[in-house]
């Protein structure tokens, strides 16, 4: 359990600037937070597909690459027709961050230490994205489109954060 | 014995011996949207064409428990046809996404 509130703290503090900027993030802001937040679930489900232990821990690896390429696509594509250019910066660059980070952890375990450590992280991960998105993306997109896409998308990282949370009492056995 | 009456333009077919009887098959349609089947409880009979029609972001599968069909990948915007058969519940579920259920009902 203290994995899980340690990394559900540290996902806090990276999506804290975002919800603590006086003013909030702009549209090309935005566009890299979403970005960045796909990147990085792409990357955990890259390496945790290859060195997962049980079969559906690997299969949900496998689900989040696919998902969130799909949802990186759409994005990138919607960003290309607004000519929006996504700007880097600290609510990105901190999702960057705690997503090497959580790959760098996850190098250091195997078995079922390693399912636990990165279903317990995707949980917490995909709760943070959800109340980011809550909290602050939605609300403050300016563009009708982005605004649109972002709730469009919401459902699949529900229903994500469902299966997570399904693999990690399964795990709790 | 009744014959079919004709219809203009249709070429002359087989006697049909109850031609009142079977319900003509429908088309029906099921959308995948927001992680959800819409609508989630559906009652078809045998000969429909159920499509379902991808309206997410993210590829889905439509696959049956008992087996009678599997879509395999619907990639968004694409969608999957099955003429129904068998009769009873046929429960299914996308396989990429585990909370994604619904059921079609046969009589």
């Amino acid at each position: 359990m203290k994995a899980l509130q340690l990394a559900t703290a540290a996902l806090a503090v990276a999506f804290a600037p975002a919800l603590a900027l006086a003013a909030a993030p702009n549209d090309a802001q935005i566009a890299a937070i979403v970005l960045t937040a796909n990147q990085v679930d792409i990357e955990a489900g890259d390496y945790a597909q290859a060195h997962a232990s049980a079969d559906d821990v690997k299969a949900f690896a496998r689900q989040m690459v696919t998902d969130h390429t799909a949802v990186n696509k759409s994005a990138t594509d919607l960003a290309g027709k607004l000519h929006l250019t996504p700007e880097d910066n600290p609510s990105a660059q901190s999702l960057k961050k705690g997503g090497d980070d959580n790959v760098a952890h996850l190098k250091t375990l195997s078995g079922a230490a390693f399912d636990r450590a990165y279903v317990d992280h995707e949980v917490a991960y995909h709760e943070a994205v959800l109340k980011a998105l809550d909290s602050t993306l939605i609300p403050s997109a300016g563009n009708a489109d982005l605004k649109a896409l972002m709730v469009k998308v919401r459902p699949a990282f529900v229903a994500h954060l469902d299966h997570a949370k399904m693999l990690q009492a399964r795990l709790d056995k | 014995m009744a014959l079919v009456p004709a219809v203009a333009g249709a070429a002359p077919g087989p006697a049909h011996p109850s031609a009142s009887a079977a319900p003509a098959a429908r088309e029906l349609a099921v959308a995948i949207d927001g992680m959800r089947f819409v609508p989630a409880a559906l009652a078809v009979r045998p000969g429909d064409r159920v499509t379902w029609i991808n309206k997410d972001l993210v590829p889905h599968t439509v696959t049956a428990r008992d087996g009678r069909f599997d879509s395999k990948a619907i990639a968004a915007g694409a969608s999957f046809t099955w003429t129904a058969s068998g009769k009873g519940h046929v429960d299914y579920a996308c396989l990429y996404h585990p909370t994604m259920v619904a059921t079609l009902t046969l009589p």
